[in-house]
């Protein structure tokens, strides 16, 4: 009996502690959104969402101002990112899962791992020396070469072990009926793994969203909107992370209140994709 | 598989969207070449430009501002992005050939110069757009106001030889303050700055020990005290520390109800930081190319820890590959004249001093200079504007 006790005892302590240890991981994320929203909400007008920044004279003089170049900017660049990674990704991730007698396959696998643990800024000025130095400009494709970096390694990573998840007894099925390789992964192996694809891709995304360092000398900032559309492309673009950034250092205190409502947006939208990542795979396991 | 068939589709969108930005592109790059030199009467949109700049984080706000007015004037057909990186960053970009403009509070050096000059054929012009001011800024419970400083004792309180606020140096020059027997905490800037190289050549040129053992640069080895990074990193350790003392510009001193003091200049007055006092100091025997330091000035009221920020260009404009056309070219001259003439007009309203007349009339030289493949479009502009 003795005995039994001190187990149930040992069984509860590290329950216990196991609580402990995610309301450790919790309470300072709820601190910190409790915190952003507090200080960000006032600043959370119409015009924030309808007007450019321009100088911070329009803030000190309470005329219109707003973030509405930098949500566009922050929506383009990540999606061309998005663009830019998710195919090249995905290939990799196929190639690491299903073709794992390939000889370039260790060296890739390195590779990708050393990619994921370099530091963001050397993403960026890797995208500067290839693409803002020869175009003579500073441009949103920029930006979303350097992004993407960040999201490739992410999406490579997360597609390989989605694949692997999947039996091997069904890319056998689809051999057996005769399908060559590379149709029984496109038809059989992906729509099977689609879930955990969607997930790697969603949370390369966020992780991506998050990063002002590889965006400071590529999409570099803009307080405008572009002349033409094309701008959000090729010109200096303004993204969520950097504004972020320049207007916390900024010695206004209205800036400081718009980057807390900046703060607000970029969190919601990070949020969201991790929220829509939890739920796709959700999906997975009721059908 | 719909859904992947719907995100292949989407991805087809994207890349067909990008290539069509691409057209658009050089549409309106066509159509505003022969726009112009079929006089001119286009639609305003197709006259539209984006000018880029990068730099100094001290006369952003002036410049970010002027941006919004000249935006106004021009009925939108200019418009300025201008990014604050830093004074370093600002030479860097510059040099890189990815902004039209850098802005920097410490001048080329003569090797820089000398390095655009084979690259680019022409020299590269530092024209002073406005001034920086660097004060003394502190903490002490109880003295808001008022704390006077001369350089020596700016200099032992740096060198940490001056290490209590009840010294007898600071209190003969505050006969009638009561300074507390408190530990000076020094705080100085941990990045390179344009505002350190101001302080730092205060320092030099008033005490001859600082310049053998320190010199004046954007960063230096500090003989004493804690870092902070970029003006609010100073003032942020300056406000939580009683008994610190920092600099920081001054308008951002004024924006963050900071106390700091006045300085002692080389006449012997007391001169209380003010936008009258730092143009005063300016107004001093210029150089041709402007590269000149003013800290600890001659003039007989002027702010002795006063320099002027300046905009970079290059004399031979088409060597910058971030000007692609003539018509760039030309609306970044038409601007710059602009900010030193007209644009000037903003700068108390933001707490900028204004540029003396003797930097305007050597900044209208610089840009009588300027060139597009040899022909001297500065010189036209001039002419046009009838300053010439």
């Amino acid at each position: 009996m003795k005995n039994l006790r001190y187990r149930q005892y040992r069984d509860r302590l590290m329950e216990m502690l196991l609580v402990a240890a995610t309301i450790i991981v919790l309470v300072p994320l709820l601190i910190i959104i409790v915190h952003v929203v507090v200080n960000g909400f006032s600043a959370l007008n119409w015009e924030f969402f309808t007007e450019e920044l321009g100088s911070p004279s329009r803030a000190l003089q309470e005329r219109p101002t707003g973030l509405v170049h930098t949500i566009i900017g922050t929506v383009v660049v990540d999606f061309l990112a998005l663009a830019i990674a998710v195919p090249v990704g995905i290939g990799a991730g196929i190639m690491l899962s299903e073709y794992p007698e390939h000889m370039l396959n260790p060296t890739l696998r390195v590779m990708n791992d050393t990619l994921n643990g370099m530091p963001a800024i050397l993403k960026g000025l890797f995208a500067f020396v290839l693409i803002v130095k020869p175009m003579g400009t500073f441009s949103g494709i920029s930006g979303a070469v350097a992004l993407a970096f960040v999201m490739l390694p992410i999406i490579a990573r997360t597609t390989e072990s989605a694949l692997l998840s999947i039996p091997w007894t069904i890319r056998e099925a689809g051999l057996a009926i005769g399908l060559p390789r590379w149709r029984v992964v496109l038809s059989t192996v992906i729509p099977a793994a689609k879930t955990g694809l969607v997930t790697g891709i969603l949370i390369a995304f966020a992780r991506a969203a998050g990063e002002a360092a590889p965006l400071l000398f590529t999409s570099f900032g803009n307080n405008y909107l572009p002349n033409h559309w094309s701008g959000f492309i090729l010109e200096p673009v303004d993204t969520l992370p950097q504004r972020l950034y320049s207007l916390a250092i900024s010695p206004y205190a209205e800036w400081h209140a718009m980057g807390w409502a900046a703060a607000i947006l970029l969190l919601g939208f990070v949020i969201l994709c991790f929220t829509a990542a939890r739920l796709a795979t959700r999906k997975r396991f009721k059908t | 598989m719909l859904s992947i068939r719907l995100f292949f589709i989407a991805l087809i969108l994207v890349i067909f969207t990008i290539s069509c930005g691409n057209n658009g592109e050089t549409d309106t790059d066509v159509q505003a070449l022969t726009g112009q030199t079929a006089s001119g009467e286009q639609t305003s949109r197709e006259r539209r430009m984006g000018l880029i700049g990068a730099g100094a984080t001290f006369p952003a706000p002036l410049i970010t501002a002027m941006a919004d007015e000249y935006r106004d004037i021009t009925n939108g057909r200019v418009t300025l992005n201008y990014q604050s990186i830093g004074s370093g960053g600002g030479i860097r970009q510059f040099i890189e050939q990815t902004v039209m403009f850098g802005m920097t509070e410490a001048f080329l050096s003569d090797e820089v110069m000398a390095n655009i000059e084979d690259q680019t054929g022409g020299t590269a012009f530092n024209m002073p757009i406005t001034l920086a001011d660097v004060v003394p800024t502190y903490n002490l419970p109880g003295i808001d106001k008022g704390l006077v400083f001369s350089g020596e004792v700016l200099v032992e309180i740096y060198l940490g030889r001056i290490t209590r606020w009840n010294d007898p140096k600071i209190a003969e020059l505050n006969p009638d303050m009561d300074l507390p027997n408190r530990q000076i905490t020094v705080v100085h800037r941990s990045d390179g700055s344009g505002t350190t190289n101001v302080w730092t050549s205060f320092l030099t040129r008033v005490s001859d020990e600082w310049r053998e053992r320190v010199g004046f640069a954007t960063s230096v080895n500090w003989p004493t005290g804690i870092g902070g990074n970029g003006n609010e990193g100073v003032a942020g350790a300056v406000i939580n520390t009683p008994g610190a003392i920092g600099y920081n510009s001054l308008t951002y001193a004024i924006l963050n109800n900071m106390s700091y003091g006045s300085v002692i200049n080389q006449s012997g007055n007391i001169i209380e930081p003010s936008y009258e006092a730092t143009s005063e100091a300016a107004n001093i025997d210029l150089p041709e190319d402007t590269r000149v330091l003013f800290t600890n000035t001659p003039a007989e009221y002027g702010y002795p820890i006063a320099g002027f920020a300046w905009m970079l260009v290059y004399e031979n404009l088409d060597q910058n590959r971030a000007i692609q056309t003539e018509r760039q070219a030309r609306e970044l001259i038409r601007f710059l004249l602009w900010t030193i003439t007209d644009g000037q007009e903003l700068s108390e309203l933001l707490g900028f001093a204004r540029l003396p007349q003797a930097a305007i009339e050597r900044n209208y030289a610089m840009i009588e200079q300027l060139k597009w493949n040899g022909r001297e479009i500065g010189r036209e502009i001039l002419e046009e504007e009838q300053i010439l």
